[in-house]
Protein backbone atom coordinates (compact mmCIF):
# COMPACT_ATOMS: atom_id res chain seq x y z
CA UNK A 1 0.00 0.00 0.00
CA UNK A 2 2.89 2.08 0.99
CA UNK A 3 4.56 1.81 -2.21
CA UNK A 4 1.21 2.05 -4.12
CA UNK A 5 0.93 5.81 -2.40
CA UNK A 6 4.59 6.40 -3.26
CA UNK A 7 4.45 5.43 -7.02
CA UNK A 8 0.99 7.65 -6.78
CA UNK A 9 2.84 10.97 -5.75
CA UNK A 10 5.58 10.35 -8.02
CA UNK A 11 3.47 10.25 -11.05
CA UNK A 12 1.60 13.67 -9.85
CA UNK A 13 4.78 14.80 -9.94
CA UNK A 14 5.94 14.09 -12.86
CA UNK A 15 2.71 15.08 -14.14
CA UNK A 16 2.95 18.28 -12.44
CA UNK A 17 6.73 18.87 -13.82
CA UNK A 18 6.34 18.01 -17.25
CA UNK A 19 4.98 21.13 -18.90
CA UNK A 20 8.07 23.02 -16.91
CA UNK A 21 10.58 21.01 -18.60
CA UNK A 22 9.05 20.98 -22.10
CA UNK A 23 8.78 24.72 -21.58
CA UNK A 24 11.79 25.18 -23.73
CA UNK A 25 10.56 23.86 -26.46
CA UNK A 26 7.25 25.29 -27.09
CA UNK A 27 8.13 28.42 -28.96
CA UNK A 28 9.72 25.75 -31.98
CA UNK A 29 6.50 23.41 -31.99
CA UNK A 30 4.11 26.85 -31.95
CA UNK A 31 6.45 28.23 -34.73
CA UNK A 32 6.07 24.69 -36.64
CA UNK A 33 2.32 24.88 -35.81
CA UNK A 34 1.33 28.46 -36.97
CA UNK A 35 3.64 28.05 -40.43
CA UNK A 36 5.90 30.14 -41.93
CA UNK A 37 5.54 33.70 -43.51
CA UNK A 38 7.30 34.58 -46.17
CA UNK A 39 7.51 38.30 -47.86
CA UNK A 40 9.55 38.32 -51.48
CA UNK A 41 10.52 41.84 -52.98
CA UNK A 42 9.85 41.63 -56.44
CA UNK A 43 10.71 43.61 -59.38
CA UNK A 44 8.34 44.39 -62.19
CA UNK A 45 4.98 44.62 -60.20
CA UNK A 46 2.87 46.79 -62.32
CA UNK A 47 -0.34 45.36 -63.06
CA UNK A 48 -2.82 42.83 -62.06
CA UNK A 49 -1.98 40.40 -64.61
CA UNK A 50 1.46 40.28 -62.78
CA UNK A 51 -0.43 39.87 -59.72
CA UNK A 52 -2.23 36.66 -61.08
CA UNK A 53 0.77 34.93 -62.54
CA UNK A 54 2.39 34.76 -59.55
CA UNK A 55 -1.05 33.43 -57.54
CA UNK A 56 -1.84 31.00 -60.12
CA UNK A 57 2.08 29.74 -59.61
CA UNK A 58 2.64 29.78 -56.32
CA UNK A 59 -0.44 28.49 -55.46
CA UNK A 60 0.14 24.92 -57.30
CA UNK A 61 3.19 24.46 -54.75
CA UNK A 62 1.76 22.07 -51.69
CA UNK A 63 3.65 24.54 -49.17
CA UNK A 64 1.65 27.35 -49.85
CA UNK A 65 -1.17 28.05 -47.89
CA UNK A 66 -2.15 31.76 -49.45
CA UNK A 67 -0.45 34.26 -51.41
CA UNK A 68 -1.11 38.09 -51.71
CA UNK A 69 0.43 40.29 -53.85
CA UNK A 70 0.86 44.17 -52.94
CA UNK A 71 1.46 45.96 -55.74
CA UNK A 72 2.40 49.31 -54.21
CA UNK A 73 5.27 48.09 -52.24
CA UNK A 74 6.28 44.99 -54.74
CA UNK A 75 6.09 42.43 -52.46
CA UNK A 76 4.57 39.58 -52.20
CA UNK A 77 3.52 37.57 -48.76
CA UNK A 78 3.50 33.81 -49.32
CA UNK A 79 1.58 32.03 -45.72
CA UNK A 80 3.27 28.44 -45.60
CA UNK A 81 1.23 25.26 -44.28
CA UNK A 82 2.61 23.96 -41.11
CA UNK A 83 5.61 22.62 -41.36
CA UNK A 84 6.60 22.81 -44.74
CA UNK A 85 8.03 25.58 -46.49
CA UNK A 86 9.74 26.68 -49.84
CA UNK A 87 13.41 27.57 -49.91
CA UNK A 88 15.39 30.60 -51.56
CA UNK A 89 16.25 29.08 -54.73
CA UNK A 90 12.08 27.52 -54.89
CA UNK A 91 10.71 30.99 -54.81
CA UNK A 92 13.09 32.70 -56.62
CA UNK A 93 12.11 30.31 -60.04
CA UNK A 94 8.75 30.21 -59.06
CA UNK A 95 8.75 34.43 -59.66
CA UNK A 96 11.22 34.25 -62.57
CA UNK A 97 8.47 31.49 -64.16
CA UNK A 98 5.84 34.08 -63.32
CA UNK A 99 7.77 36.79 -65.51
CA UNK A 100 9.48 38.47 -62.39
CA UNK A 101 12.45 39.21 -60.62
CA UNK A 102 13.14 38.86 -57.59
CA UNK A 103 15.26 41.16 -54.88
CA UNK A 104 14.75 40.11 -51.80
CA UNK A 105 12.95 37.35 -49.22
CA UNK A 106 12.14 38.06 -45.60
CA UNK A 107 11.57 35.31 -43.53
CA UNK A 108 9.12 35.12 -40.06
CA UNK A 109 6.47 32.88 -38.34
CA UNK A 110 3.23 33.44 -38.92
CA UNK A 111 1.10 35.20 -35.91
CA UNK B 1 -10.26 23.20 -70.02
CA UNK B 2 -7.62 24.44 -72.44
CA UNK B 3 -8.67 22.18 -74.89
CA UNK B 4 -12.33 22.20 -74.59
CA UNK B 5 -12.03 26.74 -74.86
CA UNK B 6 -9.57 26.12 -77.69
CA UNK B 7 -12.38 24.29 -79.89
CA UNK B 8 -14.44 27.16 -78.97
CA UNK B 9 -12.40 29.84 -79.77
CA UNK B 10 -11.67 28.26 -83.25
CA UNK B 11 -15.36 27.74 -83.71
CA UNK B 12 -15.49 31.65 -83.39
CA UNK B 13 -13.02 32.37 -85.33
CA UNK B 14 -13.87 31.62 -88.72
CA UNK B 15 -12.26 35.18 -88.40
CA UNK B 16 -9.17 36.59 -87.16
CA UNK B 17 -4.51 38.38 -86.21
CA UNK B 18 -2.59 40.97 -84.12
CA UNK B 19 -3.97 41.50 -80.20
CA UNK B 20 -1.09 43.37 -79.22
CA UNK B 21 -1.53 43.20 -75.24
CA UNK B 22 0.26 41.03 -73.11
CA UNK B 23 1.24 38.13 -75.69
CA UNK B 24 3.34 36.40 -73.01
CA UNK B 25 1.87 34.83 -69.85
CA UNK B 26 3.25 33.10 -66.89
CA UNK B 27 4.84 29.57 -67.55
CA UNK B 28 1.51 27.94 -67.85
CA UNK B 29 -0.73 30.14 -68.43
CA UNK B 30 -3.22 30.64 -71.21
CA UNK B 31 -4.78 33.82 -72.60
CA UNK B 32 -7.69 34.75 -75.21
CA UNK B 33 -7.94 38.19 -76.98
CA UNK B 34 -9.85 39.72 -79.21
CA UNK B 35 -9.29 43.19 -81.22
CA UNK B 36 -11.50 45.17 -83.03
CA UNK B 37 -11.14 48.30 -84.67
CA UNK B 38 -11.55 50.11 -88.03
CA UNK B 39 -8.76 47.95 -89.49
CA UNK B 40 -9.63 44.05 -88.89
CA UNK B 41 -11.28 41.50 -85.90
CA UNK B 42 -9.05 39.41 -84.50
CA UNK B 43 -8.60 36.63 -81.92
CA UNK B 44 -5.64 34.86 -80.64
CA UNK B 45 -6.00 32.46 -77.99
CA UNK B 46 -2.07 31.39 -76.25
CA UNK B 47 -0.66 29.42 -74.39
CA UNK B 48 2.65 29.99 -72.77
CA UNK B 49 5.24 26.74 -71.87
CA UNK B 50 7.25 29.71 -70.26
CA UNK B 51 7.50 32.90 -69.19
CA UNK B 52 9.05 34.00 -72.16
CA UNK B 53 7.81 32.30 -75.15
CA UNK B 54 3.24 31.93 -76.47
CA UNK B 55 1.45 29.78 -79.41
CA UNK B 56 -1.24 30.71 -80.18
CA UNK B 57 -4.14 30.52 -82.77
CA UNK B 58 -4.59 33.78 -84.52
CA UNK B 59 -7.91 34.36 -87.08
CA UNK B 60 -8.20 38.01 -87.97
CA UNK B 61 -10.95 39.20 -90.77
CA UNK B 62 -9.09 42.59 -91.99
CA UNK B 63 -11.59 44.50 -92.89
CA UNK B 64 -10.34 46.33 -95.11
CA UNK B 65 -8.10 43.84 -97.52
CA UNK B 66 -11.39 42.10 -97.52
CA UNK B 67 -9.86 39.24 -96.14
CA UNK B 68 -9.35 36.44 -93.89
CA UNK B 69 -6.01 35.21 -92.28
CA UNK B 70 -6.01 31.67 -90.08
CA UNK B 71 -2.77 30.74 -88.51
CA UNK B 72 -0.40 29.91 -86.05
CA UNK B 73 1.37 32.73 -83.89
CA UNK B 74 4.44 32.72 -82.09
CA UNK B 75 5.31 35.27 -79.93
CA UNK B 76 8.60 35.95 -77.85
CA UNK B 77 9.41 38.16 -74.75
CA UNK B 78 12.70 39.12 -76.31
CA UNK B 79 13.53 41.35 -73.39
CA UNK B 80 11.51 42.54 -70.09
CA UNK B 81 13.13 44.91 -67.53
CA UNK B 82 12.13 44.56 -64.26
CA UNK B 83 11.99 47.55 -61.88
CA UNK B 84 11.07 48.34 -58.50
CA UNK B 85 8.47 50.74 -60.00
CA UNK B 86 7.81 49.57 -63.76
CA UNK B 87 8.36 46.90 -66.62
CA UNK B 88 9.36 47.40 -70.08
CA UNK B 89 9.33 44.30 -72.60
CA UNK B 90 10.41 43.90 -76.54
CA UNK B 91 8.44 41.08 -77.65
CA UNK B 92 9.14 39.62 -81.32
CA UNK B 93 5.89 38.23 -82.85
CA UNK B 94 6.35 35.92 -86.08
CA UNK B 95 3.29 34.53 -88.12
CA UNK B 96 1.83 31.93 -90.63
CA UNK B 97 -1.06 30.27 -91.80
CA UNK B 98 -3.23 30.81 -95.27
CA UNK B 99 -5.10 34.19 -96.16
CA UNK B 100 -8.18 33.72 -98.26
CA UNK B 101 -9.05 37.07 -100.11
CA UNK B 102 -13.10 36.76 -100.94
CA UNK B 103 -12.04 37.28 -104.67
CA UNK B 104 -8.40 35.86 -104.72
CA UNK B 105 -8.21 32.45 -103.12
CA UNK B 106 -6.25 31.31 -100.88
CA UNK B 107 -3.11 31.71 -100.30
CA UNK B 108 0.17 31.56 -97.92
CA UNK B 109 0.39 34.32 -95.70
CA UNK B 110 2.97 35.55 -92.76
CA UNK B 111 3.80 38.44 -90.44
CA UNK B 112 6.80 39.53 -88.53
CA UNK B 113 6.80 42.60 -85.75
CA UNK B 114 8.40 43.84 -82.89
CA UNK B 115 6.68 45.15 -80.11
CA UNK B 116 7.73 47.42 -77.29
CA UNK B 117 5.83 48.93 -74.13
CA UNK B 118 6.78 50.54 -70.54
CA UNK B 119 4.61 51.15 -67.89
CA UNK B 120 4.11 51.93 -63.97
CA UNK B 121 1.07 52.00 -62.58
CA UNK B 122 0.47 55.35 -63.20
CA UNK B 123 1.89 55.71 -67.05
CA UNK B 124 2.16 53.55 -69.74
CA UNK B 125 4.24 53.47 -73.42
CA UNK B 126 3.82 51.28 -76.16
CA UNK B 127 4.89 50.76 -80.13
CA UNK B 128 4.15 47.93 -82.71
CA UNK B 129 5.29 47.81 -85.51
CA UNK B 130 3.98 44.97 -88.22
CA UNK B 131 4.72 43.72 -91.68
CA UNK B 132 2.34 41.15 -93.21
CA UNK B 133 2.23 39.15 -96.55
CA UNK B 134 -1.10 38.24 -97.73
CA UNK B 135 0.25 36.54 -101.10
CA UNK B 136 -2.11 39.03 -102.79
CA UNK B 137 -0.98 42.25 -100.58
CA UNK B 138 1.70 43.04 -98.64
CA UNK B 139 1.82 45.93 -95.84
CA UNK B 140 3.69 47.63 -92.93
CA UNK B 141 1.81 49.02 -90.43
CA UNK B 142 2.91 51.31 -86.78
CA UNK B 143 0.70 51.77 -83.81
CA UNK B 144 1.88 53.32 -80.71
CA UNK B 145 0.37 54.52 -77.36
CA UNK B 146 0.51 56.57 -74.14
CA UNK B 147 -1.69 56.44 -71.12
CA UNK B 148 -2.19 57.49 -68.19
CA UNK B 149 -4.18 56.00 -65.03
CA UNK B 150 -5.83 58.58 -62.92
CA UNK B 151 -5.75 56.37 -59.79
CA UNK B 152 -3.71 53.86 -58.53
CA UNK B 153 -5.50 50.39 -58.04
CA UNK B 154 -4.62 47.90 -55.61
CA UNK B 155 -4.96 44.00 -56.96
CA UNK B 156 -8.10 43.00 -57.61
CA UNK B 157 -9.90 46.54 -57.92
CA UNK B 158 -10.83 48.30 -60.50
CA UNK B 159 -7.80 49.94 -62.64
CA UNK B 160 -8.69 52.28 -64.98
CA UNK B 161 -6.74 53.73 -68.20
CA UNK B 162 -7.58 56.62 -70.17
CA UNK B 163 -5.13 55.94 -73.48
CA UNK B 164 -4.38 57.56 -76.83
CA UNK B 165 -3.70 55.16 -79.55
CA UNK B 166 -1.81 57.00 -82.99
CA UNK B 167 -1.88 53.95 -85.99
CA UNK B 168 -0.29 54.33 -88.97
CA UNK B 169 -1.64 52.19 -92.26
CA UNK B 170 0.12 54.05 -94.84
CA UNK B 171 -2.20 51.57 -97.67
CA UNK B 172 -5.16 53.21 -95.91
CA UNK B 173 -7.43 55.99 -97.05
CA UNK B 174 -7.02 57.45 -93.70
CA UNK B 175 -3.16 56.78 -93.05
CA UNK B 176 -3.21 58.07 -89.69
CA UNK B 177 -5.48 57.37 -87.13
CA UNK B 178 -6.53 58.60 -83.91
CA UNK B 179 -8.21 56.24 -81.14
CA UNK B 180 -8.91 57.83 -77.71
CA UNK B 181 -9.61 54.73 -75.28
CA UNK B 182 -10.44 53.88 -71.96
CA UNK B 183 -8.84 50.83 -70.55
CA UNK B 184 -10.07 48.94 -67.26
CA UNK B 185 -9.07 46.53 -65.97
CA UNK B 186 -9.78 43.89 -62.87
CA UNK B 187 -8.28 40.64 -62.11
CA UNK B 188 -8.19 38.60 -65.12
CA UNK B 189 -10.23 39.96 -67.06
CA UNK B 190 -8.76 43.54 -69.24
CA UNK B 191 -11.30 45.95 -71.46
CA UNK B 192 -10.42 48.58 -74.21
CA UNK B 193 -13.43 50.63 -75.16
CA UNK B 194 -12.17 53.74 -77.71
CA UNK B 195 -13.23 55.62 -80.98
CA UNK B 196 -11.44 56.29 -83.89
CA UNK B 197 -12.27 59.40 -84.86
CA UNK B 198 -11.23 59.65 -88.67
CA UNK B 199 -13.40 56.54 -89.15
CA UNK B 200 -16.00 56.95 -87.43
CA UNK B 201 -15.90 54.06 -85.74
CA UNK B 202 -15.52 52.31 -82.43
CA UNK B 203 -13.31 49.78 -80.74
CA UNK B 204 -13.38 47.19 -78.11
CA UNK B 205 -10.60 44.65 -77.13
CA UNK B 206 -10.71 42.31 -74.35
CA UNK B 207 -8.05 40.08 -72.95
CA UNK B 208 -9.38 37.07 -70.74
CA UNK B 209 -6.15 35.28 -68.68
CA UNK B 210 -6.92 31.63 -67.15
Amino acid sequence: MKTLKILALAAALSLAAAPALAAPEVPAASAQAKGEFVTAHVNGLVCDFCAQALQKVFKKEAAVKGIHVDLGKGEVHISMNPGQTLDDATIEKLIRNSGYALTGIDREVAE
Amino acid sequence: MPSKFMVAALALTALAAPASARPVSYAGGWTAMQDNNRMYSSLLVHYSPTATDSIGLLAEQNWSMDATFTGLQYTRLARRWNAPQSQGNLYIKLGAGAADAFEGGQKAAGFAGLSADWETRRLFVSYDVRARDYGFDQSVSHAARIGVAPYVAEFGKLHTWAMLQVENHPEADNPVQVTPLLRFFEGPLLVEAGYTLEEDRFLLNWIYRF
